[in-house]
């Protein structure tokens, strides 16, 4: 179809959408109103729907004016409470203005596309409610005549009767578009605002025929029926369409018709313009090339009965539902809210036009003062002008940005339609609430956003939320809740995803990634819950049993987290297993201008976005060999305790490597192979004290770093500069020639001949004009074949653990976090974190030696310090200038270590060796990093040096006569024997157990000698949140307090173990802080 | 540029730009051209194709630019002073020809534009909407399109 004005049918489609975008929230509020009808809710649907009718009436567009016009009746039924919206009543509705909205997007085509389906149902509908003699009527038109029996029109029999049953009169009246209209100063449109205040307008007709066929005089009148319903008296009519009595006439409530329809009648010149309510008035009746007058394109001669060729209107109502319910069914799969095509205009606020304008002259004004100032050379000027310059750029950009954010309700609003439809298709119920619909993001992101975050809700209704069924034998609501929320912290937009559903059971996930053999049983057996519970993010895993049409379609979550990777976003789950979950996602404001480091290789200038990267580390020369190694082909740098794999990106984009020679300052080829590939003079291993330390850089201060990379490149020799970056899954360290200065840059993208480069995300210009590159961190992964969870931190472990496991005897899962340090440059230490108050560093020189022992002032206190070999068989510290001091509170009061760095805190599984290297002051040997570590036995190191400090204690302990017996079950023998002894030394009987279910049977045996139970949380055969919930809700038992032990407090952990009743929670090796514990919990 | 095509455009004149691709001469309709520059600060892409020279920033666009040598099968072009980038818009996207040297614009017939043989000069025939002759040279007339498809 070809239309005549573009224009015009662009502002009606436009107008249209509009109308439709609000849609279906109103109608699903309605439903939850049930018989408790608000009639401004629909009052506004229908108002949309009648708009809509109107409008394509008036541009031809007969397909869409049917499909509204039946919308428009069954709403007019609910208005006058004919009908109740029901579910299903609700659902055809729902139907419908897809359907149309569909139309309208495709409004070239909308004539040809069926929309009988739909017809058929919302009549359906109508004559459903109808008393079985007004049925007829829905689809019945009658005659409209004049009173000498000229007939007008036709007019829908239903509309009239719909009126008069609302105790409206039906008035026919004949304005005169000459005398009535244009010499009263009026358009027909004034006219139809005025009537639309006070009624109905049911139908209309400018009778331009009529006009040439008046045989006597000049024609005079020109006659604009309007067809009016209104309660308004009749008496008082003739004043209120301001027109001669004799033109107003009254039809009687039942027409003396005939009934029946003849399609032909309807003359191709006559102009329909349809009731328009006066709010959502369109603006295009305004345009005066689209005057009823006017000729128009195509007359309506098929209405609603042709549309329904075979279809008998009278179809019992059980076929209907049963044919809706399948439609439904099918529709609700095929439903993609994405389908409507991407938005090409943009409403923007007229204030923020303005105040672009405003900017907009000011850039023009700062060009004159700047060009005045170029041809004077006055510099003065110049800079006043480039000072300018910059503040409204800054401001335009800023302006510009607002025009593009979108209020994050464009993608909420779709969701109560697609939770209802989704609930109702699986029997679910679920109730959805949202909040921070106002909440702005850039218009891109919103487009880009909405597929995840469907693909999350949909998640949740399907497999989050129980069945009805279900959740009440659980004892919930049988109403699930979901909850969107979305707000602003720190200059970026938080989404929230929340249902109080089944939650993630980390079990589950980590045996289902073993089975689909994605994660091996050690690695999963090391992961944590919530690191069980991110595995639904790793390719090709899904949760359901069974992927359904509904919440599988084929994308998993994975696809979710690229989607967010893309948008430089983060995605976090938050869950309780049987209660909720949580899916808490971050993204960033805008994707247009982005910040972002820039570094250089060779000569060409690169930009990794912020996001991406974690830091920059600069390794010196002399300490290359050491942090720099070879694994197989790979090369890792060690960062933290963790093997970091490295790329460098001159060989990963196949640059020539250059390095700039320290001596000379000049650049050259770089010729070494490898990192690693370095003539030395160095021993091998440790480098003798007084070397530079490694430089951490972090990327918060890059201004102020960035000069120091620059003045310290050349005083040493070729330093390795990495860059270490994140992006989903990987995470590695990039090796880069140089570090810039972090800028915000504007991406721009590259051109199609570049799409076979994965290394890139785009481009950018840099302040010189030149472009620079920005660097994709995931294309460059996948470039170099970095598997993704290789670099890990977890797969890091789980490496050192099965080599743990092969060199032990017998596998120890706990894990714990240490603290290492060095005594001699070449002895290997580590106390537990948890021990670990502060870390300083002191002079030397400002060590004082009081009272036979070493002290230093210290914030204004005294703090005494100890080396290791004053209690231990170890060697002497290094004479040095500066030590690092580890500051321990033990038995209340700080005691400080002195030691030698690297001081560097890990998380590893500790299998100590209890035997081999045990002495006075260290409780074993553990390998750390392929080092043999002394674990450092705090409590007995202080004991031996002060052993005054512990007196306190003692007496406490003797205070509580008969000796308390402990039940302590722990599977690590080490833990077992170390926690045994001081709880003994404490004057404790304990009694031990290697895991719960020991435990359990020793506890039946000897529960009245037992006065409290120690217990690990992690054992094998019994863990120990089954034991204390066994013991919680055993009435022999519950009496008895239970403390936690663990060697890493998490929060996850702390919240389930207050759940099964555990009293206190204490670290392992935090002796002091647990014998306080038993004391207090015996006491109580 | 087929009969039909013929009789309608009778006296339909275009004008081709004319540059030179190692020693042979090469023309564009002139209308296709956005501009042409002497810019020599081009960033290289590693790991792009390799007819690609690398990318340059025209007022805030980036612009792919393309060793024309290189892409029809030829001798690379060296950058010197006489080389210059013809920029073209294609598919909403600006591209710039790497060409060796900038000759002059020649009016020409369309009728005149002879269909192209298999090979010019060792230059595959589908690259041509076709050939020009003028009294002392042959012009291969590019279709732009066709030299910028993707391979």
């Amino acid at each position: 179809m070809i239309f005549e004005d573009d224009e015009t049918v662009r502002m009606y489609v436009e107008e249209s959408l509009e109308h439709l975008s609000n849609i279906e929230n109103d109608l699903l509020a309605i439903e939850e109103g049930g018989a408790d009808i608000d009639e401004d809710l629909v009052n506004s649907v229908f108002r949309a729907a009648h708009s809509i009718k109107g409008g394509a009436g008036f541009v031809g567009l007969t397909n869409i004016k049917n499909l509204a016009h039946k919308i428009e009746n069954v709403l007019g039924m609910i208005r006058n409470k004919e009908m109740i919206p029901d579910r299903e009543t609700i659902s055809i509705l729902l139907k419908g203005f897809d359907e149309l909205k569909s139309l309208i997007n495709n409004i070239e085509e909308s004539e040809n596309i069926d929309v009988a389906e739909h017809i058929v149902s919302l009549v359906g509908l109508t004559t459903a409610s109808l008393p079985v003699h007004e049925k007829e009527s829905v689809s019945k038109m009658i005659d409209i005549h004049l009173p000498d029996g000229t007939l007008i029109f036709q007019a829908p029999q239903f509309d009239i009767d719909q009126a008069v049953k609302s105790g409206k009169s039906i008035y026919l009246v004949e304005y005169d578009l000459i005398n009535d209209i244009q010499q009263k100063n009026k358009t027909p449109l004034d006219v139809i605002t005025m009537l639309m205040n006070s009624g109905i307008i049911i139908h209309s007709k400018i009778d331009i025929q009529s006009v040439g066929t008046i045989e006597s005089g000049i024609p005079s009148r020109i006659p604009f029926y309007i067809l009016f319903a209104s309660i308004i008296d009749p008496e008082l009519m003739p004043n209120l369409f301001d027109v001669d009595e004799r033109y107003v006439h009254i039809i009687p409530a039942s027409p003396p018709s005939k009934p029946g329809y003849k399609s032909n009648e309807v003359k191709s010149e006559t102009a329909e313009t349809e009731a328009i309510p006066d709010e959502t008035a369109p603006d295009f009746l305004s345009n005066p090339n689209n005057s009823p007058e006017e000729d128009l394109p195509e007359p309506s001669n098929n209405t609603a009965d042709e549309m329904i060729p075979d279809t008998p209107a009278m179809q019992t109502i059980d076929d209907l539902a049963t044919d809706i319910d399948n439609q439904g069914m099918e529709n609700a799969s095929d439903y993609d809210p994405q389908s409507s095509t991407a938005q090409t205009t943009l409403r923007v606020h007229v204030s923020l036009l303005d105040s672009l304008m405003t900017l907009a002259g000011e850039l023009v004004l700062s060009r004159n003062q700047m060009l005045q100032g170029m041809s004077t050379q006055n510099k003065r000027d110049l800079e006043i002008a480039s000072q300018r310059i910059n503040m409204v750029t800054s401001e335009l950009q800023e302006a510009i940005m607002r025009t593009r954010m979108q209020p994050i309700s464009n993608v909420f609003n779709k969701f109560p339609r697609i939770v209802r439809d989704l609930a109702m298709d699986m029997g679910k119920e679920i109730e959805l609430s949202i909040e921070g619909k106002d909440v702005e993001l850039d218009k891109t992101i919103i487009e880009a956003i909405s597929d995840p975050l469907i693909h999350l809700v949909r998640n949740s209704v399907s497999h989050g939320i129980e069945s009805p069924g279900r959740r009440s034998e659980l004892g919930k609501d049988t109403v699930g809740k979901i909850k969107l929320s979305a707000y602003h912290e720190a200059g970026q937009v938080n989404i929230e995803i929340e249902d109080d559903g089944r939650g993630l059971s980390g079990e589950l996930i980590a045996n289902e990634a073993v089975n689909k053999g994605l994660l091996t049983e050690q690695q999963t057996s090391l992961m944590s819950d919530k690191e069980k519970q991110g595995i639904i993010f790793l390719p090709g895993f899904s949760t359901a049993e069974k992927v359904t049409e509904l919440s599988g379609r084929g994308v998993g979550m994975d696809v979710v987290k690229t989607n967010m990777d893309k948008l430089g976003g983060l995605i976090d789950i938050d869950s309780i297993p049987g209660m909720r979950t949580i899916f808490h996602i971050k993204l960033p404001l805008t994707l247009a201008i982005i910040p972002s480091q820039i570094i250089s290789l060779g000569n060409e200038k690169y930009a990794i976005p912020q996001v991406n990267l974690n830091e920059l580390l600069r390794i010196p020369a002399a300490q290359v060999k050491n942090r720099i190694e070879k694994v197989g082909e790979a090369e890792v740098v060690r960062l933290r305790g963790n093997l970091l794999p490295l790329l460098d990106l001159s060989s990963v984009l196949g640059v020539k490597a250059t390095f700039i020679d320290p001596d000379t300052g000049q650049k050259r080829l770089d010729r070494r192979q490898t990192l690693v590939d370095r003539r030395s003079k160095h021993s091998p291993y440790f480098i003798e004290d007084g070397e530079e330390e490694i430089e951490e850089i972090q990327e918060n201060s890059v201004d102020d770093s960035s000069r120091d990379i620059k003045d310290r490149r050349f005083s040493t020799k070729s330093a390795i500069n990495i860059a270490v970056v994140s992006a989903g899954t990987f995470r590695y360290g990039l090796v880069v020639d140089k570090f810039s200065d972090s800028e915000e840059i504007v991406v721009k993208p590259l051109g199609r001949h570049f799409k076979t480069c994965r290394g890139y995300a785009g481009a950018t210009i840099m302040g010189d004009g030149k472009v620079a590159l920005i660097l994709d961190i995931a294309g460059l992964a996948q470039m170099a074949d970095l598997s993704s969870l290789e670099g890990t931190d977890r797969v890091e472990e789980v490496a050192q653990t099965t080599k743990a496991i092969s060199d032990a005897e017998k596998p120890d899962k706990d894990s714990a976090s240490l603290l290492l340090f060095r005594n001699a440059v070449n002895e290997q230490f580590a106390v537990p974190l948890g021990l670990v108050e502060r870390i300083e560093r002191i002079n030397t020189a400002n060590i004082e030696i009081v009272g036979g022992k070493k002290v230093v002032q210290y914030r204004g206190g005294t703090l005494p310090l100890f080396a290791l070999s004053e209690v231990a068989d170890v060697k002497e510290l290094p004479d040095k200038k500066q030590l690092e001091v580890i500051v321990f509170i033990v038995a209340g009061r700080e005691i400080g270590l002195m030691v030698t760095p690297p001081v560097d805190a890990v998380d590893v599984s500790v299998n100590i060796d209890s035997s081999t290297l045990k002495q006075s002051g260290i409780m074993g040997s553990t390998i750390i990093n392929n080092h043999t570590t002394l674990m450092v036995d705090m409590f007995q190191v202080v004991k031996s040096l002060n052993p005054e400090w512990f007196s306190d204690h003692q007496e406490e302990t003797i205070a509580i006569d008969s000796a308390p017996t402990i039940l302590f079950a722990e599977d690590s023998d080490f833990f077992r024997n170390q926690v045994k002894g001081y709880l003994e030394d404490a004057g404790y009987n304990v009694l031990v157990a290697e895991d719960g279910l020991v435990a359990w049977e020793i506890l039946r045996e000897q529960v009245n000698n037992i006065n409290i139970i120690l217990t690990d949380l992690e054992m094998p055969t019994m863990d120990g949140f089954e034991l204390t919930s066994k013991i919680k809700s055993d009435k022999r038992f519950s009496h008895l307090p239970v403390i936690a032990l663990s060697s890493l407090a998490e929060t996850e952990d702390l919240e389930r173990g207050k759940e099964v009743g555990i009293d206190d929670y204490q670290l392992k090796l935090d002796r002091d802080k647990l014998i306080e514990s038993v004391s207090m919990h015996l006491k109580m | 540029m087929k009969e039909a095509a013929k009789g309608k455009q009778q006296n339909m004149m275009i004008e081709l730009a004319t540059f030179f691709v190692g020693k042979s001469l090469y023309g564009i309709n002139i209308l296709s051209i956005q501009e042409i520059n002497k810019h020599v600060d081009v960033t290289r892409i590693p790991q792009a194709p390799e007819y690609v020279v690398g990318v340059l920033n025209l007022r805030g666009r980036i612009v792919t630019v393309i060793d024309l040598g290189r892409k029809l099968g030829l001798t690379p072009i060296e950058a010197d002073k006489n080389s210059r980038n013809i920029i073209v818009d294609s598919r909403d996207e600006h591209i710039g020809f790497l060409v060796d040297r900038i000759s002059d614009v020649l009016p020409a017939e369309v009728d005149q534009i002879e269909a192209a043989p298999a090979n010019i000069g060792g230059v595959q025939g589908k690259f041509f909407k076709g050939v020009l002759k003028t009294r002392n040279s042959l012009i291969g007339v590019l279709d732009i399109e066709e030299v910028l498809k993707d391979e």
